[in-house]
């Protein structure tokens, strides 16, 4: 949404300030919607540029109870100890492996289902299909991994006792201990969690397709599947790829509640993630600096995946958010 | 056209720009209450020594308070009627750790800080003021309470200021009931004709032939021999502590100190513990370890205990407690535990009475920014006064308890009866309870002036809360409450440092970052081993070994031993 309104407000500003005169007749006359805007500009600049400060942190040994300059200046130490921790390593490769395949499910299957969901013809069943889709997005992950555990339990958990009942296996699985498996888990768990809401936005921008593409394509005789591949998936592209651009610059930052519901101690080598770490190893041993240095590093890493992946589409495909 | 189009506008930006507006003010608001509150209440009282002018002081405790009643309580509303003081308290909720090293950057202090592991975050930022004088002037009572233990309040040697009057232990502290030791089912031991269990052969022993005879419950399911707790910091409880207390040392944190040199290891160094984890993994060969030990969340385990068919459990009382009661309300008390003495083998005795003394450290601080410091150490030294000791232990005279002619203190059976019932609704309406850990108090056994004692446990109340089953089981094993089992406190030479895990890490010591190191590879590598082939056992334990030797665990050691030196010198004198 940022984004979007980001791109409509310079276009107009290039052509206004070929005179400065033409550029503020255009702003009063706008002035409504700078106005309106005025607050969010207020809001990004008090909750995401001001505390951009607090970053000298990261070149200091802070210590509380001490204005920022009278604190120690120690350069790039707090970066050294970190890319020569080997834990740091092995948090990077969970968290990029699990939001990669995050990323993958969550741009395939919501995108299908918003497709199965548009074929449907009966309108109730529609309805009816989608709220239930979408009501697993309203259960905190809390309770969310709770049930997953549950489900997967070896002690009557459903998963085994289906599985040891059409005799596929002959003892239970204990899948939440096994650390291989647990990217996996959490990938379907957030499948099943997100699918639903995710496929909204997706149906939305379909039903925004105009009828006379399919009118007209019917009467070329196109199937249903060809209508599917030439009218609605180039029709909800854009929203596609600003979507893609989008969370490809959230790659690196993805949260750690699911990680650190689900995992347990045997697993540990597969579950912790940079934002756990940032937190075990910053804030609660009061390291500050140290947990300053991790989040530089994330902000820095998404900022480059972000306008990597804009230039990329924009060249190949002509469509970005910038 | 136009002007129709307008007013929406008009409308929708003042709404979000007197939105905006609003929610900086309620800011401004809130962060005016919270920190030094009101300046000019503050100036007015602090020269009126005792004086009662109302005065609210914000009050942030690391510890949970779920019953909290904003001093809407019987004695809530008794303390403020007597010293003129209201708490507005908040609890951290989950890990205090990262609330508190929030609170300790932010500058905004509450008014009194409950600390417990994190005193070190508000003494290095400078938050909290020294004590010392302000107990000389005005906390005659408190100085009542710790009486010689007072030297044990100092903060270190390099400070020797007093920044927190320690109020999570009890001075005079008495145990007397066994809430560890390992755990069977009175079912168990009764079917077996009640064998000795002494080592952990004979827990397993007992554990094997009872799931011999009964693999599954009443409706089929299958009965678990032993399940363990390890949801994260539980695994300290449930599963490494016991490493300590079965081969002989006191548990004393995630280091064994020798008493005599004082030098300091990672306890897990120790051969013995590998043979006590070796047992885990036979254990776990043998079929009698929960698989879904290592898996399952807490409430889980709760949920397992709850379900009876756990035989045998290595636990703490309070960690399992919930389940058991779910059990004791359905009154299947034969599936309720006892607590055994049980070492790894008979030349260990049990250590689970290892006696450590007073522990200060974790208690009650004073921020700078508190408006008025007398007051609150005014407050502080009423609690501790004998006359708050009974009120925030007993209640209130005659609605709560009863003296009779001979000057013995009861309490009103109706009323211990719904505190033993209704335990959380009890709390919520009185007090008790709620108050204890907010100022310097007595441990259990010791008795005021009138001979009573100043808390609610005593050895006398303890047998009546038992079950018909309990005490049969009891007197099986020749004892009448659990204590009996477990070698005495006298048989142990009090640790000249307290505990090992009550002394704090200065926040810039690498120790910091070395010991959460450690823990990883601990809880992770731990149940790997247990979990393993048993001829693998070795091989996995070899690999934990290097791979805390990589991580520094002899600099951890080196380092700790120096904290140990420290604190013993800091109290010897």
């Amino acid at each position: 949404m940022k984004a979007m309104s980001g791109t409509a407000i310079p276009a107009k500003r290039r052509t206004a300030t070929r005179s400065g005169s033409r550029f503020w007749a255009k702003a009063l006359r706008n002035r409504y919607l700078y106005l309106m805007s005025l607050p969010f500009v207020v809001w990004v600049f008090v909750f995401s540029y001001y505390p951009l400060w607090g970053w000298l942190m990261a070149f200091q040994k802070f210590k509380p109870g001490k204005s920022v300059f009278e604190q120690k200046w120690v350069g790039f130490d707090q970066f050294k100890t970190l890319f020569q921790d080997d834990m740091f390593y092995q948090v990077l490769r969970n968290t990029l492996a699990m939001s990669l395949m995050g990323l993958v499910a969550a741009f395939t299957v919501p995108i299908l289902f918003a497709l199965l969901l548009n074929e449907v013809r009966q309108m109730f069943v529609k309805r009816f299909v989608q709220t239930v889709s979408y009501l697993p997005h309203f259960v905190s992950w809390a309770v969310a991994a709770s049930i997953v555990t549950r489900m997967l339990s070896s002690d009557h958990g459903a998963v085994n006792d289906i599985l040891m009942g059409l005799g596929l296996i002959d003892k239970p699985i204990q899948f939440m201990a096994q650390g291989h498996l647990f990217w996996g888990i959490v990938t379907v768990s957030d499948v099943w969690k997100e699918t639903g809401w995710n496929a909204i936005i997706y149906l939305a921008a379909m039903s925004g397709i105009s009828s006379e593409q399919y009118e007209a394509a019917k009467v070329d005789g196109a199937s249903r599947l060809r209508q599917i591949w030439h009218i609605t998936l180039p029709g909800i592209r854009s929203t596609i790829i600003v979507l893609l651009i989008l969370s490809i610059g959230h790659l690196i930052s993805i949260g750690f509640e699911k990680q650190f519901l689900l995992g347990n101690n045997l697993v540990r080598d597969y579950s912790q993630v940079l934002d756990l770490y940032s937190l075990q190893y910053g804030l609660q041993m009061s390291r500050y600096s140290f947990g300053v240095a991790v989040n530089i590093f994330n902000s820095v890493v998404s900022l480059i995946l972000l306008f990597a992946a804009n230039g990329l589409f924009k060249r190949i495909t002509k469509e970005s958010i910038m | 056209m136009a002007v129709q189009r307008k007013w929406p506008i008009l409308l929708m930006s003042a709404a979000l720009l007197s939105g905006l507006l609003a929610g900086c003010g309620n800011n401004g608001d809130n962060g005016g209450s919270a920190s030094p509150a009101s300046g000019a209440e503050a100036s007015g009282s602090a020269s009126a020594g005792g004086e009662l002018k109302p005065i609210t002081f914000s009050f942030y405790s690391e510890d949970p308070s779920p019953n909290w009643a904003n001093m809407q309580d019987d004695i809530g509303k008794v303390i403020t009627e007597k010293t003129g003081v209201t708490l507005n308290a908040e609890f951290a909720v989950g890990d205090p750790a990262q609330k508190s090293a929030l609170i300790a950057t932010s500058g905004k202090y509450p008014d009194i800080i409950s600390a417990k592991g994190s005193i070190n975050k508000f003494v290095d930022a400078g938050a909290v003021i020294d004590l010392t004088e302000l107990i000389d002037k005005y906390g005659p009572n408190i100085k009542k309470v710790y009486g010689d233990q007072l030297n044990r309040l100092r903060y270190s040697n390099d400070d020797n200021a007093i920044y927190v009057l320690p109020s999570y232990n009890g001075v005079g502290h008495v145990n007397f009931e066994a809430g560890g030791g390992f755990e069977l089912q009175h079912r168990v031991v009764k079917e077996l004709g009640y064998p000795q269990i002494r080592t952990v052969k004979d827990f397993e022993n007992a554990i094997k032939q009872y799931l011999a005879k009964h693999p599954t419950d009443d409706k089929g399911n299958k009965n678990i021999g032993l399940t363990l707790n390890a949801d994260d910091w539980h695994m300290y409880i449930s599963v490494t502590n016991p490493a300590t207390a079965t081969t002989g040392i006191a548990d004393d944190g995630e280091y064994y100190t020798n008493p005599d040199t004082l030098e300091t290891i990672y306890h897990y160094l120790r051969p013995e513990e590998k043979e006590y984890f070796r047992w885990l993994n036979h254990m776990n060969a043998e079929g009698l370890l929960d698989p879904e030990s290592f898996v399952q969340k807490y409430d889980q385990y709760k949920a397992k205990v709850a379900s009876g068919r756990v035989l045998g459990l290595i636990d703490q009382l309070w960690d399992y407690a919930d389940g058991e009661k779910a059990l004791k309300a359905e009154g299947k008390f034969d599936y309720t535990y006892g607590h055994y003495p049980v070492t790894l083998d008979e030349k260990y005795k049990s250590t689970v009475f290892w006696p450590t003394g007073f522990m200060a450290g974790y208690g009650i601080a004073i921020s700078k920014t508190n408006p008025d410091p007398v007051r609150t150490i005014q407050l502080l030294d009423y609690l501790a006064s004998d006359e708050g000791q009974v009120l925030l232990n007993w209640g209130i005279k005659d609605k709560h308890y009863t003296v009779d002619a001979s000057g013995k203190r009861t309490m009103i059976k109706e009323v211990n009866d719904r505190r033993v019932n209704d335990a959380a609704n009890f709390q919520k309406e009185t007090g008790i309870g709620s108050y204890v850990i907010m100022a310097p108090h007595y441990g259990d056994g010791v008795k005021d002036p009138t001979g009573n004692y100043y808390t609610l446990r005593y050895p006398e109340q303890l047998a009546e809360d038992y079950s018909d089953v309990e005490k049969e089981v009891l007197k099986a094993y020749g004892a009448t409450i659990w204590k009996d089992l477990f070698p005495k406190e006298e048989e142990f030479k009090e640790l000249p440092w307290g505990a090992g895990w009550n002394i704090s890490v200065p926040s810039d010591n690498d120790l910091t970052v070395l010991d959460e190191k450690l823990k990883n590879i601990t809880w992770k590598m731990i149940p790997k081993a247990i979990l393993a082939k048993p001829e693998e056992f070795d091989a996995v334990w070899d690999d934990y070994m290097k791979q805390l030797d990589k991580a520094g665990v002899k600099k951890a050691g080196e380092l700790r031993t120096q904290l140990i030196k420290e604190r013993v010198e800091l109290w010897s004198n």
